[in-house]
């Protein structure tokens, strides 16, 4: 038996090379994009708890402010370290500082010797030749990774940056226990207080409790007595947050590969439907000769799984050298922007391996599970006089109709759930019944087409054609089916990215109104350069300031970004994006206005009033209004330097917007150079982040817009093979025409003109399916995965030329079908009984 | 080897039965032609005794054991063809994929013979059918006539108790048919087995030991 299988599926390999290989491809593609995300989103999940672990330690608990400016209270820390059921408590003050005038900021870590050795063991300093008391002295420690980025050994030294402050310092040694990525600074804690602040605040405070502690009731009897501006956090927290960083992004990718393999499984349908076809008379004869039914079905999902398992093998390969190529080539985040640090290692692991096996071998079993039912049902006397029996009828039965508006229905219905899990699965669902609606509503235009075709008086071939459709509609629905799957796929995307990239174009407009900018990362710009700027011949006619922190709300979630601008308190929408009214706000309280996505993740609404943690304690604030916000995906509020002074706050701005005077432009240009060069400042002009921004977008779809191409050729290949296949069947029809008259050109137009018919039902159908996908997406799926919302803009000129260039591509490959078909001689096929 | 009682079959929507109570029995070595006018339901009957079409009633035995295989499944039907039942038709039926020597090895396969017997088999009965040294090529290269002749050796090789034969040399011309039908006789002679041969040449009738005429009104 198992001889039989292996010849006939040897036969397969060898007779049907190009379809299979490609149905391996299609599912080794679908496994390796899967597998890969999989791979990456593991290494830099494991690298950073990695270095989380280093430079956090491994404690219970660890307290810090809400919003970054502000800090913990000495008085609060020695508080917590009095209750008998904490063994340790470590302060930490961390901040940012350049060595030289080096571009990037580098972390300055102040901990206490003592503490730290309890809960942050991996922080500590290696001092040679100096044991006990004060080890710091006043100076610091470098990790090695960064000792060797600056090319120093211990005992140089250095002049720390921040602003424009400068320390002269050495660097007394290392700390043995990071890692090779590590960038740190360790000095003692009341050093660093003393030169960078807070006075009697530390950043963080992290704790070990006693191991017979009940830590989860531990931390709320804490949690409940703590000022509303601090928050306990457990370390499950920090691993929350950093997977729901990348998480909608992963989940996206994760859709795309479940397309491709899905692509891959389709092609598998349509290989081994004409596959059983072709060769229903060779079933029916190993019927006949003593072919069990049940081998009959497990015939054709052997050959399935043929298909699937080198396609799978394959695909974990690739999938494996895909996630090398990638870590290495753009970091974790594959461009997201969402972790940073060097190419994390790829270790795979059995269990998910395996699992990416099986859904590889499971989406080609899946394939082949109706051609295999088909097989098995073959009337056997009746297969081996006349050969394939198609059950399937061309129309929609009319008792059947109705399901059509009710698939319609259900995926309206879909769009308006909100998401599960933070994620749009109703709106992938919704995605799904379209494609089946579109999928199903092919044999109503086909009856409907040809019903009106066949009224019209057409030339022989066209007759032929339109004949051979009506005689072979399951092979005319799959051919149609692939192309309208893959068109409505790639029309939907092409139609949301374009949507998407015209509100950023608009967004962009909006808010970057200045032709300069000038950026220092996250530490404050100097004062005597903001000193300079007032001053009357400074070349600027208006320079616009801004500070930056970091909120946090919830602690499982990404922090929130502060934005504190000089902005009129009653024009706002002079430089925010506002997408809906602005409220005017009670004259003694103070407003912000806030992102689209914190309005979604948060459901803050305009006109509350809220309570939001600013300079180191919480402040009732009112929200004015919302405004759109492409870049900060997990939330953003504003607020006006002039509230943010009058409530207290600390103005240090980070970022400066600058418009020369006119014609002043160089000189303006040459003004700003030296201080560039000698804070290590980022200076970029408006077109400029602009290009940046939008190439960025580019980027970030070009994988899928790869993986449509890919899966719109996929469905053109299918037509091919289901053509060529079903006109196969016919061959001897075909022949007999040719001997009754009939040219061989005649014969090819007819079969050119069928594959043009079938092509064009696809091409409309998925058209109109790309367009309502391309809404669904535009519309829920972006809102509720990434809180981008945008209008729907259809690119007529790109869709419809996409679907001409395709109905052109599908015509040549009704050409290499028919040419396939009419290649034997005549006489040979009529002589030729199977 | 066969024995045939009260078989009974009509297609839905005709207007009556194609036979009905029909008796017939083939014992071991004999030979029967069955003639008929063209669509009597000699096929049809065929197809009947071998399981593909399932009769509305009556019995067939099959086999040395006589089991009926009206009464079995389609998986019991399917055995039962492989171990007792050779198979000629008038198209050929040979795979086009598979080489010469392994369309030939396909009962073996399929009847579970034992898989160090296949070889010499084959090879013996290709040469007992005058196609030695045509083991590895590919149906597509072979005449009509030779592809006729692995079909019987095909028919044979697995020693069935009952061969069914729907006109098997009517896709050939008159001489190459002559030469093929005394082969596939003396070949079945050779076996003992017993033989149904659906024929239209009187010729051929008269080789074998019995002729039947199949009738509307039944077999004479
Ligand atoms: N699957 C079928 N369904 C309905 N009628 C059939 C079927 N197969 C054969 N017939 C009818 O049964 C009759 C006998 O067919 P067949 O057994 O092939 O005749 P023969 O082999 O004697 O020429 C014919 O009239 C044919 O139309
Ligand atoms: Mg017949």
């Amino acid at each position: 038996m198992t001889t039989l299988a292996w010849w006939l599926i040897r036969a397969q390999f060898r007779t049907r090379a190009a379809a299979t290989c490609l149905s391996m491809l299609a599912i080794a593609l679908g496994v390796a994009l899967g597998y890969s995300i999989h791979l990456i989103n593991e290494a830099a999940l494991a690298d950073f708890g990695r270095a989380m672990k280093v430079v956090q330690g491994d404690p219970d608990a660890v307290i810090a402010a809400r919003d970054s400016s502000g800090g913990v209270p000495l008085a609060t820390i020695n508080a917590i370290a009095r209750d008998p059921a904490v063994l340790a408590i470590a302060p930490v003050i961390e901040t940012r500082v350049r060595i030289g005038n080096t571009g990037t900021p580098l972390r300055l870590i102040g901990l206490d010797v003592f503490s730290a050795a309890a809960v942050l063991p991996r922080l500590l300093p290696r001092n040679e030749g100096m044991t006990g008391g004060d080890i710091f002295g006043g100076r610091i420690f470098a990790s090695p990774a960064l000792l060797d980025r600056l090319g120093q050994r211990p005992g140089a030294s250095v002049t720390l940056w921040r602003g424009d402050q400068r320390w002269q310092t050495t660097i007394a040694g290392d700390l043995p226990a990071t890692g090779p990525d590590d960038l740190l600074l360790v000095a003692d804690i009341a050093w660093v207080q003393e030169h960078f602040g807070p006075p009697d605040a530390v950043s963080e405070g992290r704790i070990r409790l006693a191991p017979d502690t009940d830590r989860a009731n531990w931390r709320r009897d804490l949690a409940a007595r703590l000022p509303a501006d601090l928050l306990l956090r457990a370390a499950e927290d920090d691993q929350a947050r950093v997977s729901n960083l990348s998480r909608a992004y992963r989940v996206n990718l994760n859709v795309l590969a479940l397309v491709a393999l899905l692509t891959g499984a389709f092609l598998v349908f349509a290989t081994q439907l004409t596959a059983v076809a072709q060769r229903s008379t060779q079933f029916a004869l190993l019927g006949v000769l003593g072919l069990s039914p049940r081998m009959r079905l497990l015939q054709v999902l052997l050959e399935g799984l043929a298909i699937g398992v080198p396609g799978a093998l394959g695909g974990l390969a690739l999938g494996y050298a895909l996630a090398l190529a990638l870590t290495q080539r753009l970091g974790a985040d594959l461009g997201g922007g969402y972790f940073s640090g060097s190419a994390p290692p790829i270790v795979p692991e059995v269990a998910p391996t395996l699992g990416f096996l099986t859904l590889g071998c499971a989406a080609s079993l899946a394939g082949a599970l109706y051609p295999a039912y088909l097989n098995r049902v073959q009337p056997l006397a009746q297969a081996l006089k006349v050969g394939f029996l198609q059950h399937h009828r061309a129309g929609v039965p009319s008792h059947r109709r109705w399901r059509l508006p009710l698939l319609a229905l259900s995926a309206f219905l879909m769009t308006r759930l909100p998401p599960a899990f933070d994620l749009p699965l109703a709106g992938y669902g919704s995605i799904a019944l379209l494609l089946v609606l579109g999928v199903r509503s092919a044999p109503l235009l086909t009856q409907w087409l040809f019903g009106w075709l066949a009224a019209r008086r057409l030339p022989a071939a066209q007759q032929i054609a339109v004949q051979n459709v009506a005689q072979a509609p399951l092979m005319a629905q799959v051919a149609a089916s692939g192309l309208i799957v893959s068109f409505a796929l790639t029309a939907s995307m092409v139609i949301m990215v374009s949507s998407f990239r015209l509100a950023v174009n608009h967004w962009l407009d909006h808010v970057l109104p200045a032709p300069l900018y000038l950026r220092s990362k996250a530490t404050p710009l100097p004062q005597d350069l903001l000193a300079g700027l007032e001053r009357a011949d400074a070349p600027f006619a208006r320079v616009e300031r801004m500070a930056q922190a970091a909120l946090t709300i919830d602690a499982r979630r990404p922090n929130v970004a502060l934005l504190i601008r000089e902005l009129e308190r009653n024009n706002p929408a002079a430089r925010l994006p506002f997408t809906g009214p602005l409220l005017t706000p009670p004259e003694d309280m103070a407003v912000v206005w806030v992102s689209e996505p914190m309005h979604e993740i948060y459901g803050i609404e305009p006109g509350q009033r809220l309570r939001l943690p600013l300079i180191g304690r919480v402040v009732d604030v009112f929200v004015g209004g919302i405004w759109r916000d492409y870049s900060r995906q997990f939330g953003a509020v504003t607020i006006s330097r002039d509230d943010y002074l009058r409530l207290g706050g600390d103005f240090q701005p980070s970022d400066l917007a600058l418009w020369p005077r006119p014609g002043q432009e160089s000189a303006a240009s040459d003004w700003l150079a030296g201080w560039t060069t000698g804070y290590g400042l980022e200076l970029t002009d408006g077109i400029e982040i602009r290009h940046l921004s939008l190439s960025i977008f580019d980027k970030s779809f070009a994988v899928t817009y790869a993986l449509e191409a890919a899966a719109t050729l996929i469905g053109l290949f299918a037509l091919a093979v289901t053509l060529a296949a079903s006109v196969r069947l016919r061959a001897r029809e075909l022949a007999t025409l040719g001997a009754l008259g009939f040219d061989r050109r005649m014969l090819r137009r007819a079969v050119i003109f069928e594959g043009a018919l079938i092509a064009a039902v696809g091409l409309l159908i998925g058209v109109a399916c790309g367009i309502a996908i391309g809404a669904v997406l535009t519309h829920v799926v972006n809102p509720q995965a990434f809180h981008w919302r945008m209008s729907l803009a259809v690119p007529w000129l790109t869709v419809l030329g996409a679907a001409g260039l395709t109905l052109l591509a599908a015509v040549v490959a009704s050409a290499y079908a028919a040419h396939q078909a009419t290649r034997l001689p005549t006489a040979q096929i009529l002589a030729d009984v199977q | 080897m066969l024995t045939v009682s009260g078989l009974g079959k009509q297609y839905p929507g005709a207007s009556r039965p194609l036979f009905s109570h029909l008796d017939l029995g083939v014992s071991a070595g004999e030979i029967v032609a069955l003639l008929g006018e063209s669509g009597t339901g000699k096929s049809t009957l065929l197809n009947c005794i071998a399981g593909l079409e399932t009769a509305d009633s009556g019995s067939v035995g099959i086999g040395p054991q006589g089991l009926d295989i009206v009464r079995l499944g389609e998986t019991a039907r399917a055995a039962l063809r492989a171990r007792c039942i050779g198979f000629v038709f008038q198209a050929f039926h040979v795979l086009p994929t598979l080489t010469v020597a392994q369309n030939v090895a396909l009962p073996l396969l399929l009847s579970q013979v034992a898989a160090d017997e296949h070889v010499g088999r084959t090879q013996a009965l290709l040469e007992r059918v005058g196609l030695a040294g045509f083991g590895g090529r590919w149906p597509a290269s072979l005449s009509g006539g030779e592809l006729q002749r692995v079909a019987i050796a095909r028919a044979l090789v697995h020693h069935p108790a009952l061969i069914l034969a729907d006109e098997p040399t009517g896709n050939l011309d008159p001489r190459t048919a002559d030469g093929i039908l005394s082969l596939f006789l003396e070949r079945v002679r050779e076996q003992a087995a017993g033989a149904l041969i659906v024929t239209h040449s009187q010729q051929v009738a008269q080789c074998c030991d019995r002729i039947l005429t199949l009738t509307p009104d039944g077999l004479v």
